[in-house]
């Protein structure tokens, strides 16, 4: 088992008041909090904090804590409780606080003993009350390829619900779920799979599962709302002259009719080519004008003749010279 | 898990709305609560004109857990939410909007 530091943690030394330890935590908890910080990790450091903040804000805890921290770790940073150790505030007996930490690390249940309840609310259900209690819902974030939103897709989803154990207390479970997403997901909108969180107790209903979608950036198309953007390469002729050129889209390649005259980042919009929905974007075709990196003899020739055809227009017109 | 596979269809998405009692039943909140955040725009009912007829739509309800989070564990009041998840918003559109933006930039660099 990993030794955990709590005043690493908080960035607070064994000198630090009550006050200070407070004040690390609550600027730690902001800047980590799972709704705030996009940081990898986040959630992580969140209820490492949370854990650390349990400890050493309770006086009883903080100085048990410090004769465990006293004892010490192993050189290998590995840690065992002394022998016979046993907490006075007994966490496992409704010691517990208001904090909802899901789980405390091992360590922590090494020192204060038993599992941390899911929840302060739960807490009844091991004293032999009938208990009525709705199953928690359960947050998930799933992260799709462009491609399986446009399309839809069977994604296998894998979280942890909370449930009753033996002892009446409550245990993490993990499960794996086949869902089905529809076509036309977007980055930030959520599926509710009825049903699917933390059982209920006492016959009580089961949460629901609430999946937020995000996805990743693909190589061509970039998203704008539900519309596709897509940077289209044309040759300086097929812009001159106009041409009917194939285009990539999420579904089959379609042939686009490029009008005569266009220039760089001129828009065409290919309807209901976007992500599908009740109103289903468009794909957005930017034209960018390509040049060939090495022009021949010949190529160079011609265009020394357009130059003398063409010599009164003047691109830079906008800019005054 | 069984041999079988199930697959968890999530068809009718769109249509889902909660009550106002439903919507307390998920988040584990007093009706009076949720009526605060309604009255400060925090969330919006999709129909309804009083408390007993509201309707809200699934984002409402992952905003009001959004809320509920971050005042439980950072004790942020009332208008401090609305600020914060207003905020929040906010730079979530920005970020996937730089995102497009950096995309589209590597595209046309691209050449």
């Amino acid at each position: 088992m990993e030794f955990k530091d709590y005043y690493a943690t908080l960035g607070v030394s064994e000198s630090s008041s009550p006050e200070e330890i407070k004040k690390a935590y609550r600027k730690l908890a902001r800047k980590y909090h799972p709704d705030i910080s996009k940081e990898t990790g986040a959630e992580a450091k969140f209820k490492d904090v949370g854990e650390a903040y349990e400890v050493l804000k309770d006086p009883e805890k903080r100085e048990e804590y410090d004769q465990i921290r006293s004892y010490g770790q192993r050189r290998d940073g590995s840690f065992e409780p002394p022998p016979g150790w046993e907490s006075a505030s007994n966490f496992s007996r409704g010691g517990y606080t208001e904090a909802d930490a899901g789980q405390f690390s091992d360590f922590f249940e090494s020192i204060f003993g038993g599992r941390a309840r899911h929840g302060h609310h739960r807490q009844g259900a091991g004293f032999g009350r009938t208990m009525h209690m709705r199953g928690g819902d359960v947050h998930a974030r799933l992260a799709l390829f462009l491609e399986e939103a446009y399309n839809g897709c069977e994604k296998k989803i894998q979280f942890d619900v909370t449930e009753p154990d033996a002892a009446g207390g409550m245990k993490l479970r993990h499960k794996t779920l086949n869902v089905k997403i529809p076509a036309g997901m977007t980055s930030g909108q959520h599926i509710r799979l009825k049903g699917q969180g933390s059982p209920g107790i006492g016959g009580a209903p089961a949460g629901d599962l609430f999946i937020e979608i995000e996805l990743a950036p693909h190589p061509l198309f970039a998203l704008d709302g539900r519309n596709l953007v897509l940077t289209l390469p044309v040759a300086p002729w097929e812009a001159a002259l106009g041409a009917s050129i194939k285009v990539p889209t999420l579904g089959s390649a379609v042939t686009v009719k490029i009008p005569k005259g266009s220039s760089s980042g001129q828009k065409l919009r290919l309807k209901g080519k976007g992500l599908q929905g009740k109103t289903p974007g468009d794909l957005m075709v930017i034209l960018q004008v390509a040049q060939p990196k090495h022009h021949s003899e010949k190529a160079e020739e011609l265009y020394r003749q357009l130059a003398k055809v063409e010599s009164s227009f003047n691109p830079r017109s906008r800019l005054g010279v | 898990m069984s041999k079988h596979t199930q697959w968890v269809d999530v068809g009718t998405l769109e249509q889902t709305t909660f009550t106002l009692s439903e919507i307390c039943d998920h988040s584990e909140l007093h009706a009076e609560f949720v009526i605060k955040l309604v009255n400060y725009g925090v969330i919006a009912p999709v129909t309804g004109d009083d408390a007993r007829t509201w309707s809200f739509d699934l984002p409402a309800l992952t905003r009001l857990q959004k809320a509920q989070r971050l005042q439980r564990d950072l004790r942020v009041n009332l208008p401090g939410l609305a600020v914060s998840l207003d905020l929040l918003d906010d730079i979530d559109a920005l970020r996937r909007e730089v995102d497009n933006l950096h995309q589209r930039l590597r595209q046309l660099m691209q050449e």
